[in-house]
């Protein structure tokens, strides 16, 4: 009889498997999985580890724009101010000790014993080299027009370099910043901006090493190569997989220092990231959750909310619904309460007007808001029934990245209350920038779109809807309202100048407003932090101040 | 065989060239910018330093011809989106990654996908069949992301045996691997169990066993040979596929791959690093068909005399 013998494939089988069960078990502990800090015993000291959500794109501080990047930039570097508590979150001294505001002359009194990594002093040359560098059109810097406050840096900017013409040198030569001497930095203002000092606290403003940059060109911000002056130093860089920052020991502040490295994972999923904190391998959890496992994770101690200035918004394409009425209408039927409770859970406020419940004056500027939370049918119909032709059908245009899709199916089915017969319309993000504009696309209705705070000032939120910003999506145009807003830049008595807030905020989502936008709701920032991290701390303008933080 | 060879590579030339040109026109019609990345506006100064910056203001043709020198030179140029970093150090850095991801996910989808076929086949409508058939049918069905996610709830967060992200020690390649072999090993052991059944049926089969040959011998010298032409079909373009296309896999395991860049870099509209990684995943592909074919030779003496 043929003997059929199982023989070689099963048997490899079984070796194969044992051998997975071997490598796993004997590397499974030992790796920077589950145990907890190997280094530090001192009280201070030791290691933070944290997930983050993505690869920062630039180190440089003249082209980080996103949120990562300034995370590492503003904590391997000294800024030139910080922001105080809330709700004012007044500058506070860093690089610069002091200043003197003169309308639009600003003086900035550098410290002198703020040191770079390669050994030389940081001087008030550095700061006015680096800000040319990062207005000059040849970096092509993204927050370049961070600066367009300070005279002749726009010009600068916009001008276009060509070897036959100086025209861009003689532009660089005009811009009004200069260094008397090595601790003073004179700066002339295109008018007088009362929040450019706090605006200064942005990463944009953090001076680069010349010598760095000069030598290494586009590879200066390798660890290595990077020369930093702040709290902490840049050791590793792994791309896409890891950063470790460690303890700069001749930072002038070295002393409040509490962590002595902080490894940061890359880990883009927020349900692996979820799990590496669950199982001990992070400490804090920067990246994020999958949003159906926010109530649960609500409900644990590691759960840590903070508010943000940031807005999340319905914009209306005012050349479709051209009628303020029908726009206060939908307006009003919006139940941000619901959306806010059941949709995105995170502790965000249902935004009654446009300009954040956190920013300075809000208590004046918001007064009279007429929304509210949740939805108000009543005055809605009152609004509907005065509109002549309301417009019944329309689109509502989003991105799509997770929670818009079913926040916009619930304002959907709350304006089909109404009678109006909403499309749902979610493209990419490149796409969908394109239908936006401005001027947004004919077929756009309502558009989602969200605004996070430059800088803690009203204005910054406004101004968004002046006629010509890049940001006005919504091709409303008021010439009052942008008096309004001009007369504000050129008040110096901060309550006269909430004042004028107050009524350029009322034109937007006041009941005799125009009602050019739909409030949704005001951000705010959520991350698991382990019992053992103390004095982690997110401040509205999502800063996060690495040298409060300690491992115990 | 070695003009075989000569006249293959000379082929990849204008293959690369249609791959650039129909890349370049498919990233300028889905439309989009590199260098809009939030909700707010560019001033158009600083979208037209940008532009100038990265060539993109001169005309199609021209930043065609430049992209075509690029590839030729081997400088495929510096990163849209990553202001610090350029193609050549992205590819070289990552590339190696996601090859040995795809490389070792290949090696187990071979070394166990393969004779679990066989085993299936010549256990044929037994129990042993039933199951491993099963056990093939469930890795096929179940998605990737599903499997990797239960995978490091399991075995990483609530059991410990593995890390739960990441790919730098021996540990924490394993779950990854796994979970992107699931889908070729369980092909595998279909395709080649589909193609042993049917061989076994074959004259030539009943000729030896009837002439005496031990049955271990038919089956290892004569049988296997003939099912493994499928397999090998699949295993060119699976193993292009394995390396660039494990984004699934290296997202939720957070691995450095090529995969994870090539999606980011098609929706940040990150022209030099999706055209630079297109060119490499052509070529990969063009590599492994002349290997399977190289192979096919090997296995099958019929097709080397049509082979020119």
């Amino acid at each position: 009889m043929r003997k059929r013998t199982l023989g070689w494939p099963l048997g490899l089988v079984a070796v194969l498997a044992l051998a997975l069960v071997a490598a796993g078990c004997g590397g499974g502990g030992s790796s920077s999985g589950n145990t907890t800090t190997t280094s530090g015993a001192s009280a201070s000291g030791g290691t933070l580890r944290m997930a983050i959500g993505s690869e920062p794109p630039s180190l440089d501080p003249g082209l980080a724009t996103d949120t990562t990047s300034a995370l590492v930039v503003g904590n391997i570097n000294t800024p030139i101010v910080r922001l105080g508590k809330a709700p004012n979150l007044a500058p506070e001294p860093a690089l610069a000790k002091s200043w003197d505001v003169n309308g639009a002359n600003i003086t900035l009194h550098l410290r002198d014993d703020v040191k770079w990594t390669d050994g030389t002093t940081v001087t008030a040359d550095d700061v006015v080299w680096s800000w040319l560098r990062t207005i000059s059109p040849q970096l092509g810097a993204d927050y370049a027009y961070q600066f367009y406050g300070i005279k002749g840096a726009e010009e600068y900017n916009s001008c276009k370099p060509s070897a036959s013409n100086q025209q861009c040198d003689t532009l660089k030569g005009k811009v009004a910043i200069s260094a008397p001497d090595a601790t003073t930095v004179k700066v002339q203002l295109t008018s007088a901006q009362p929040w450019f000092i706090q605006q200064l606290s942005h990463t944009s403003f953090i001076p680069a090493n010349k010598a760095a940059v000069t030598k290494w060109g586009e590879k200066w911000t390798d660890p290595g190569h990077n020369v930093s002056d702040g709290p902490f130093t840049l050791k590793t860089w792994k791309h896409d997989a890891s950063l470790t920052l460690v303890k700069n020991p001749d930072y002038y502040d070295a002393a409040s220092v509490k962590l002595d490295t902080i490894e940061m994972q890359i880990i883009p999923e927020g349900a692996t990231a979820e799990q590496a904190f669950n199982s001990g391998g992070v400490e804090v959890n920067e990246t994020g959750w999958p949003p159906s496992d926010t109530p649960r994770i609500k409900g644990t101690p590691a759960y840590k909310q903070f508010p943000s200035l940031g807005i999340y918004y319905y914009g209306f394409n005012t050349k479709v619904i051209t009628d303020p009425n029908q726009r206060k209408a939908m307006a009003l039927a919006i139940d941000r309460k619901a959306i806010v409770d059941h949709i995105t859970q995170t502790g965000q406020v249902p935004a009654t007007a446009f300009s954040p419940e956190g920013i300075p004056g809000a208590a004046t500027i918001n007064k009279d808001a007429f929304l509210t939370p949740t939805a108000n049918m009543d005055e809605a119909m009152k609004y509907w029934n005065k509109v002549q032709n309301p417009v019944k059908s329309i689109n509502l245009v989003f991105n799509n990245a997770p929670g818009h899709k079913e926040i916009a199916t619930a304002v959907q089915a709350q304006w089909k209350k109404l009678g109006m017969t909403v499309t749902l319309k979610q493209l990419d993000w490149p796409q969908f920038l394109k239908f936006l504009g401005p001027p947004p696309d004919a077929s756009v209705g309502v558009y989602r779109n969200g605004w996070i705070a430059d800088f803690p000032d009203d204005i910054n939120f406004l101004s968004i809807f002046e006629c010509g910003s890049g940001n006005n999506n919504t091709n409303w145009c008021n010439k009052s309202f942008d008096a309004l807003l001009k007369q504000a830049t050129a008040e110096p008595d901060q309550a006269k100048r909430y004042d004028l807030y107050q009524q350029a905020e009322a034109m937007l989502s006041g009941p005799s407003g125009d009602m050019p936008i739909a409030p949704i709701y005001w951000y705010t920032f959520a991350y698991q932090v382990a019992p053992n991290v103390t004095g982690w701390n997110t401040n509205p303008m999502d800063t996060i101040d690495l040298t409060k933080v300690g491992v115990s | 065989m070695l003009k075989f060879v000569v006249r293959r590579v000379l082929w990849t030339i204008p293959i690369i060239l249609l791959v650039i040109f129909m890349t370049f026109l498919m990233m300028r019609a889905i439309k989009g910018s590199p260098f809009r990345k939030s909700e707010r506006a560019v001033p158009p100064a600083v979208l037209a330093n940008l532009n100038r910056k990265f060539g993109l203001d001169k005309p199609w043709y021209q930043q065609y011809f430049t992209y075509v020198k690029d590839v030729a030179t081997l400088d495929l140029g510096p990163s849209l989106v990553l202001r610090n970093q350029d193609v050549n150090s992205i590819v070289k850095e990552h590339f190696p990654v996601s090859a040995e991801l795809g490389g070792l996910a290949m090696l187990l989808a071979i070394v166990v996908g393969i004779p679990l076929g066989i085993l299936a086949a010549l256990r044929a409508n037994t129990v042993t069949d039933y199951v491993l058939m099963l056990f093939a049918n469930l890795g096929f069905a179940v998605p990737s992301f599903l499997v990797a996610t239960l995978f490091i709830y399991f075995f990483a967060a609530k059991w410990g045996f593995f890390p739960t992200n990441g790919w730098d020690t021996w540990s924490s390649k394993v779950l990854p691997v796994v979970a992107l072999s699931l889908g070729p090993l369980t092909y595998f052991a279909r395709i080649v169990r589909g193609q042993m059944l049917e061989t076994l049926q074959q004259d030539y089969v009943r000729t030896a066993k009837a002439k005496g040959l031990r049955w271990k011998r038919i089956v290892t010298v004569h049988v296997l040979r003939n099912s493994l032409i499928p397999a090998v079909t699949a295993a060119g373009p699976l193993l292009g596929f394995l390396v660039t296309g494990s984004f699934i896999i290296e997202n939720i395991f957070a691995i450095p791959g090529i995969g994870r860049y090539y999606v980011t870099s098609v929706s940040g509209r990150d022209y030099s690093t999706v055209m630079g990684i297109t060119v490499l995943l052509a070529i990969l592909i063009i590599v492994a068909n002349m290997v399977v074919d190289i192979l096919y030779g090997y296995l099958d003496p019929r097709t080397r005399d049509q082979r020119t």
